[in-house]
């Protein structure tokens, strides 16, 4: 799920923030995770938004949270299963491919 | 019933009606539902148990406890989901109990050591730099995802790396979805604070930008 919202969380090196610590850094940081995994409510992604335009301290956890999830995906090594298994569990169930 | 009997987790996920499929369906919904999810199956495999030849033998009994209970499978459903429970209780009642891993260490323990903990919540924004983290390779990133204890680990390889909903990882590990978003948040700290450790022991810079 891809959100327009995303483009929004920059880091302008000019621009104020009414915050630089967020005293909700935790809850923040809750819903940040479920806006990135797609699975915020309408209430976190509103609060999401509003959050991008004035804390700063939000924007780098969203920033944070983004990058190491992107590393997960991206970077992690993902195992292939090795021909001669699938051919011993096929050979094993007698499945006709 | 021995101890350990009982303590074993229903492995097949119940169906509400169970479908009597002929030969030739069997076969057709092993090829084209199970075996499209067997490289993902493998990886959470080797995830989990960390070792070649645990995660051939936990992938093969998956397979081969599907087809025995293939009637409890309805066609046409979320079969990645489906195989990915059974792999997951398998490893519980049948690798876990075995396993080697030095951090072994019981979950329930570990969920109320970080609830305890939550009020104190350590914010990473001040000690791990996002240039930092770009900058690691994947055997990096990959040791700091096997270090964290199993629990933690596999809510991160279901959400992070298998893109599974928080429904689909409830209806997996069967903990309400309160419970995935909860252990998501810890595991992903836990991670970042492994994160953070490596990057300091390898020279990388970790001050606050």
């Amino acid at each position: 799920m891809v959100l327009d919202m995303h483009a929004s969380a920059s880091t302008g090196e000019n621009k104020e923030y009414k915050k630089v610590y967020c005293e909700h850094h935790t809850e923040c940081l809750k819903k940040i995770q479920a806006v990135l995994d797609g699975e915020a409510s309408e209430a976190e992604k509103e609060h999401f938004r509003e959050n991008m335009d004035d804390c700063l301290h939000c924007i780098k956890m969203y920033h944070l949270e983004k990058c190491v999830k992107e590393a997960l995906q991206a970077k992690v090594d993902k195992r292939l299963c090795p021909d001669n298994l699938i051919a011993t569990i096929k050979s094993k169930l007698n499945i006709i491919s | 019933m021995s101890v350990i009997m009982s303590e074993e987790i229903e492995e097949i996920p119940l169906a509400s009606s169970e479908t009597s499929y002929n030969d030739a369906e069997k076969n057709d919904i092993f090829n084209r539902e199970f075996m499209p999810h067997i490289n993902s199956m493998y990886n959470f495999a080797f995830r989990l148990t960390m070792d070649e030849d645990d995660a051939n033998d936990l992938v093969q009994d998956t397979y081969l406890k599907a087809f025995r209970f293939i009637s409890s499978f309805e066609r046409g459903t979320n079969a990645k989901a489906w195989l990915f429970r059974i792999l997951k209780n398998s490893f519980i009642n049948d690798y876990r109990k075995r396993s080697k891993e030095p951090s072994k260490v019981d979950y329930q323990e570990v969920e109320t050591t970080y609830n305890s903990e939550e009020a104190a919540e350590v914010d990473h924004t001040t000690d791990l730099r996002v240039e930092t983290v770009q900058d690691m390779i994947g055997d990096e990133v990959a040791t700091a995802l096997n270090s964290l204890p199993v629990d933690f680990r596999t809510v991160i390889i279901l959400c992070d790396i298998e893109g599974f909903t928080y429904e689909e990882m409830a209806k997996i590990l069967d903990i309400p979805i309160g419970t995935v978003r909860s252990r998501l948040h810890r595991a992903r700290n836990l991670l970042k604070d492994k994160l953070k450790v490596y990057a300091s022991s390898m020279g990388y810079n970790t001050d606050e930008y």
